[in-house]
């Protein structure tokens, strides 16, 4: 038994050996989140040690031996505690000792003499591995997932939703599924279209673990890049107006501007203290409004990341925002079950609707906007007048998302139970509704 | 097959290993498993289980007797009980071997029945030469029963202690996590885990990477550290739970109605045997009966006893008592074990009784093998039973008196003077105005002087307890008129009348009930808002007169539970809902029901605090806070005392003779090889620092130079005092008088503190009376006294007893040397007045 392991091991480890010399950011930055994250992070550092950036992974932590050291297996402490025979210090404490080919690779790397690829030594991990390969979806799914995403496609001919590690296409007609776009993050928690229709965004994530959008071209699904990698799911994205750059929204409390043309992190904002739910452009693409779990919304100046003004009205989460049309205001809505509209220049609240459940995203459409709640239904509403133009009944769930096609009078709504429901705009009436999770069949009763 | 995934989970290795020496003693060809459990052990894993001497039992007892497994995931915890021909009994469940007529139906692993197949078989459980047989009956195998969301995932939460209050239970949560203390709120509960934050914590798709799952495993950063393994029986539930789609229950769904725990209370353990497996059964409203050991939540009331592991095997680790407190949902049972063994050196010496308190002190004591200290001297006790009886140190010349007196009877006949002494009416007044918070403040300047007298009253003609709390808990009227109703005074509304009532007369401290289910206790939220129905038509009104407030009852009112919104009818403790009739006053059925002669509970608390207030410690303690998880250290004595109380008309003077003239409370506070270890059976006495008010009239008394109150008249004590914010005083609030601004007994600090030494060392009150011309020992240097007549009046007035000749030695070789009579007098006062002998009740 041993002897046949140990030939296999022979015969893949050559591979492995003859390859290109070891990549920090490639490999040995991922056995290092995998592994060690939980202990050595931001949020617990047993021993003093943590392993969240190059610089800190290889130095000392409250013991005086360095985390790596070059061309020293001993002195190597993170090493020599993985390779440990004695459980008591064996790293992962309480765990399984690391795969032997994973361990191999930090040998080789300190052989190596810790070679650093990474862009700064001071960066997080999560920032720079490879963005993975997600694993398939499921051929059919054993339970439904609540819909926490969903677009139109520009024509209106398809309707993109968030599945689990997909997307999944229906026909907004007939609730019939078209394709499945693979390779996407754990959960989807926005989908949107750059103005030009050429570019699909996915914000996604494993929620603890991992955070991203991804850009791809909606009609063959070829994934164009990953942006703003982070340890938890990005909630929100949105393209500029211009359609130059997006903004993303993400759990590790950070709004991020790319270039999309390039993907070039243009900014970082850190003002909220707390998972950001949501981001939104002024139509001039001048300003950005944000929704936080720290129960506030802010806006700021979309060229500097100035905060402008930052509003505390609401006293719970806030899940969703809106500039209104003429620029002066911001629609925010969240937790406390209200809608409010408030002056971005002194914070000031106009006024208020209110709801029977939790609010999420406040998705525009054209001249109107949208609101998805635990109300269970979709409420369509006048931008600029204010003014509730239609309600959207039909859900048995809280509804989770929304979103509206102008040209074809379509407004889809996604639940918490799974299901999409499309409507026509002009009456209100039920299109189709869909199990949006193939190969599930729902309880007969 | 699949079902069996969340079948008995691994037991823990440390289980199985000691599981396996154990048995090695009986299977030599085990024995090199044995060498690996040595080994084990040197590595610091092995628990410190002793092994089980098996004997020779006379029969064996499986609990329980019959076992019905229903459904694929039903599973029963067996517990084997060996009886033995001296009557005593031990577990022999981790050494039972156990086989089952069909392996195809039943079969039973480490101590744990499990379903294989619907049909009925019999269990043989075989130990020490003897063998039981129980039938076992495997039903509805083929029909998957999905888990329960609050009987089966909240209670796997609650066995992690996810919920606890340090924890996720916090009322903001940890993490941004919140859940329900204890798993209170189910409804609140089940949104937070199934649905709050877009379902993020669950993922049924893949469900070991949820992160309810991969957080407290530590497979992700959790704050809270590893608080789940796979081999816990929590994670199956959790695991399985989510993997069949996150449900909450649906409307009707069966429920936990009540909860079983076995062994039954009682039981003794003596060394080696020192463990007990617990089987906790769960009654459900459909009538079923479910072993829900796994995932009841066990704690120990006093873990230098004994503990409890995850699997329900209690521990123990120090001869005593301890009580198993098990719950399961909102429902607490505890199950109570006395641990023994022998001591070496141990010979019970019969020592004589005066009454029954030393009956059941003596027992207790036996039964652990401690030996009772002998009589403290006369000296002791007269200063002991003058410092709890009147609050003060005797006269010299009653001291004098005392210690002369030759006849066998004088210390029964000094309880029985000290009794009558109005001294002793106001020092008890001052004891319970902390309780009832007579403050001026509260209560107003004269209306503060009323309650006071009222109380001092109460305890001058002895009134009965019942009366006298009958008296309080029914006042109306003006305050001014009727001083008892400032109860409803200091209890500014309902919820502070429920309050104040259960913990000064129930013992019980039901503060954590207004907002939740107490998380250890049997007291819930309904059982809150229950008691408050009683005194929510309570109603208040401010009169023209200075310090009056009138106190009346409306005719109606109804109290709502906050969080089921639900009305409530007024719920009496151990008796339920009851319809009291319209327009009646609705205090009255609770006063009627307080004070039945068989409230065995309102009897134990007023009992308990008596003898807590004389021998230091309660028998429940603290004594105001009766609960399973707080048993009495002697439950016998606690039981004889409050029926002696009840049959002798609630007399708190008759309790306290038996108690004074016990030779438990005269122990002396020496202890001896074989109690010195004791805190807890009063094998001695426990000497402790004397209060504020008492200290300051000690010194006062010793130094002959009595304390002025500004605004009271003049001789007033410090334990005489209505009310701490009449006179503030430094010196008292330094050494711990209450400001009384909770009915808590805990108010009144009972440690020592730096202030307190300075105080002692250079603080004011000290060096004015040290240095006063009127002082005792000026007095007689003035009045031409030697210095030898001095010297022994400081320690007749300060300790009650002579000097010894060595402290008179050394006193005198200190006047010598100083050269100056009276600044050295002033050094031998200030030492004697620093010994621990006279600063503490000895």
């Amino acid at each position: 038994m041993t002897a046949r392991l140990s030939l296999l091991a022979l015969l893949l480890l050559p591979v492995l050996a003859a390859a290109e010399p070891v990549s920090f950011k490639r490999d040995v930055a991922p056995v290092l989140l995998n592994n060690c994250l939980a202990c050595h992070g931001p949020k617990k550092a047993e021993g003093g040690y943590r392993i969240d950036t190059f610089e800190r992974a290889v130095a000392p932590g409250d013991s005086t031996q360095p985390g790596f050291l070059p061309k020293d297996h001993e002195g190597s402490e993170a090493l020599r505690r993985i390779l440990s025979t004695d459980t008591a210090e064996r790293m992962p404490l309480d765990g399984d000792p690391l795969p032997p080919e994973q361990a191999d690779v930090l040998k080789r790397w300190i052989d190596e003499g810790l070679a650093f690829d990474g862009p700064d030594p001071k960066a997080a991990l999560a920032s720079y591995i490879p963005a993975p390969t997600h694993p398939a979806a499921p051929e059919a799914y054993r339970v439904p997932l609540p819909i926490t995403a969903l677009e139109f496609s520009p024509d209106g001919s398809q309707l993109f939703v968030g599945g689990y590690h997909e997307v999944t296409v229906w026909n907004p007609a007939d609730g019939k599924l078209i394709r499945r776009l693979a390779n996407v993050g754990q959960r989807s928690y926005a989908i949107r279209f750059s103005p030009d229709g050429q570019l699909l965004a996915v914000a996604c994530g494993a929620p603890g673990r991992l955070g991203e959008v991804r850009l791809f071209k909606p009609e063959t699904g070829e994934m164009v890049r990953v942006l703003g990698m982070s340890s938890d799911v990005v909630f929100d994205c949105a393209f500029s107006p211009q359609g130059d750059r997006l903004a993303t929204a993400a759990a590790d409390g950070a709004v991020r501007i790319f270039a999309v043309a390039d993907g070039a992190e243009q900014a970082v904002i850190t003002s909220h203290s707390d998972w950001v739910f949501a981001v939104a452009w002024k139509s001039d693409g001048s300003q950005l409004a944000t929704a936080s779990r720290d129960k506030t919304a802010k806006v700021f100046d979309a060229k500097t990341g100035d905060l402008l003004i930052t509003y505390s009205g609401h006293n719970q989460p806030v899940r969703g925002v809106l500039f209104h049309p003429e620029g002066a205001e911001v629609y925010s809505a969240g937790s406390d079950n209200k809608v409010h509209r408030w002056k971005i220049a002194d914070a000031a609240k106009s006024s208020e609707i209110a709801f029977g459940g939790e609010l999420y995203k406040l998705p525009a459409a054209g001249e109107f906007f949208l609101t998805a709640s635990a109300e269970k239904k979709v409420r369509q509403f006048k931008a600029k007048e204010q003014e509730q133009v239609r309600e959207y009944a039909g859900p048995k769930d809280w509804v989770l998302s929304a979103a509206m096609h102008s040209a074809t009078k379509r407004i889809a709504g996604g639940t918490f139970d799974g299901q999409v429901f499309v409507w026509n705009a002009d009456d209100g009436a039920l299109v189709t509704s869909l199990h949006a999770a193939p190969g599930y069949a729902p309880p007969t009763n | 097959m699949k079902h069996r995934q969340i079948q008995k989970p691994l037991r823990s290795r440390e289980t199985t290993l000691s599981l396996i020496r154990v048995r090695s003693v009986f299977h030599p060809w085990l024995l090199f498993l044995a060498s690996l459990a040595v080994v084990t052990s040197a590595r610091g894993d092995e628990p410190g289980l002793e092994p089980i001497d098996v004997g020779q039992p006379t029969r064996l007892e499986v609990f329980p007797p019959a076992v019905k497994l229903a459904g694929p995931r039903s599973q029963m915890h067996l517990v084997v009980t060996g009886h033995y021909a001296d009557g005593s009994v031990q577990d022999l469940t981790r050494v039972a071997q156990f086989a089952t007529s069909s392996a195809a139906v039943a079969t039973v692993e480490l101590g744990v029945a499990l379903p294989h197949q619907d049909g009925g078989a019999e269990i043989v459980v075989a130990a020490g030469g003897q063998e039981a047989k129980l039938p076992v009956e495997a039903s509805s195998f083929g029909t998957p029963r999905p888990i329960s969301f609050e009987w089966e995932t909240l209670a796997a939460l609650s066995k992690q202690s996810c919920n606890s209050g340090a924890c996720h239970g916090s009322p903001s949560g940890k993490g941004g996590f919140r859940l329900s203390l204890r798993a209170f709120d189910a409804a609140f509960d089940a949104l937070t885990l199934i649905r709050e934050d877009l379902g993020r914590r669950t993922n049924p798709l893949d469900p070991d990477e949820s992160l309810l799952l991969a957080k407290p495993m530590m497979k992700l950063p959790h704050g809270g550290g590893l608080k789940l393994k796979k081999s816990d029986a929590a994670y199956a539930v959790l695991r399985q739970w989510i993997a069949e789609g996150c449900q909450a229950d649906p409307d009707g769904a069966v429920r936990c109605v009540k909860i079983e725990v076995y062994p039954p209370s009682g039981r003794v353990l003596k060394r080696p045997a020192h463990t007990q497996q617990l089987c906790v059964l769960g009654h459900f409203s459909d009538g079923s009966v479910r072993d829900v050991t796994d995932l009841a939540y066990c704690t120990s009331s006093d873990n230098q006893v004994a503990d409890v592991t995850p699997d329900g095997l209690v521990i123990g680790h120090d001869r005593g008592e301890a009580a198993i407190i098990v719950k399961y949902m909102e429902h607490v049972e505890s199950c109570f074990l006395t641990f023994v063994k022998d001591i070496p050196g141990f010979v019970w010496n019969d020592p004589p009784t005066a009454n029954y308190v030393d009956e059941h002190v003596h027992a207790k004591l036996r039964q652990l093998q401690y030996v009772p200290s002998g009589l403290c001297s006369d000296e002791e006790f007269l200063r002991r039973v003058h410092l709890d009886v009147v609050g003060q140190l005797p006269t010299i010349e009653a001291t004098q008196a005392f210690l002369a007196d030759a006849s066998a009877d004088k210390r029964s006949r000094l309880i029985a003077e000290l009794l009558e002494r109005p001294e002793h009416a106001k020092f008890w007044a001052l004891k319970w105005g902390d309780l009832l918070r007579l403050t001026s403040t509260q209560i107003g300047g004269s209306g503060v002087y009323k309650y006071h007298r009222w109380l001092e009253r109460a305890f001058e003609t002895n009134m009965p307890y019942d009366q006298f709390a009958a008296e309080l808990i029914s006042a109306s009227g003006s305050t001014l008129d009727n001083p008892a109703a400032n109860f409803y005074r200091t209890a500014t509304d309902t919820l502070d009348s429920v309050e104040s009532v259960s913990q000064v007369f129930l013992g019980a401290r039901l503060q954590c009930a207004k907002c939740h289910n107490h998380p250890f206790e049997r007291w819930t939220q309904d059982n809150y808002y229950g008691m408050a129905a009683f005194f929510n038509r309570v109603q208040r009104k401010k009169s023209p007169r200075a310090d009056e407030l009138l106190v009346y009852m409306a005719d109606s009112g109804e109290v709502t539970q906050p969080r089921t919104g639900k009305q409530m009818k007024p719920w009496l403790p151990g008796k339920g809902e009851i319809d009291p009739p319209a327009g009646a006053d609705r205090r009255d059925p609770f006063v009627a029901w307080l004070t039945a002669k068989d409230n065995a509970l309102v009897a134990k608390v007023e009992a308990n605090r008596l003898w807590s207030q004389v021998l230091g410690r309660g028998i429940v303690d603290p004594p105001d806070d009766f609960r399973d998880s707080n048993p009495p250290s002697n439950a016998a004595l606690l039981d004889a005392l409050a029926k002696d109380f009840a049959e002798h008309g609630f007399d708190r003077k008759h309790l306290l003779r038996v108690i004074l003239n016990s030779r438990t409370y005269q122990a002396d506070f020496r202890a001896n090889d074989l109690n010195k270890d004791d805190a807890k059976y009063f094998s001695h006495y426990q000497p402790r620092l004397l209060s504020a008010e008492q200290l300051l009239d000690a010194i006062c008394a010793t130094t002959d130079l009595p304390e002025a109150f500004a605004g009271l008249p003049a001789g007033t004590k410090a334990t005489q005092l209505p009310a701490p914010d009449l006179a503030k005083h430094e010196f008292l609030k330094i050494f711990g008088q209450p400001e009384r601004q909770t009915v808590c007994a805990c108010e009144r600090a009972g440690d020592s503190n730096l202030g307190m030494a300075i105080q002692f060392f250079n603080g004011p009150l000290i060096y004015g009376k040290l240095r006063d011309a009127n002082n005792r020992f000026r007095k007689l240097l003035a009045a031409g006294k030697p210095n030898e007549e001095i010297i022994t009046e400081l320690y007749l007035a300060a300790v009650c007893r002579k000097p010894a000749d060595k402290e008179m030695q050394a006193s005198l070789a200190h006047i010598a040397a100083k050269g100056d009579q009276v600044v050295a007098l002033e050094d031998i006062a200030w030492a004697i007045l620093n010994t621990n002998e006279f600063l503490f009740q000895h």
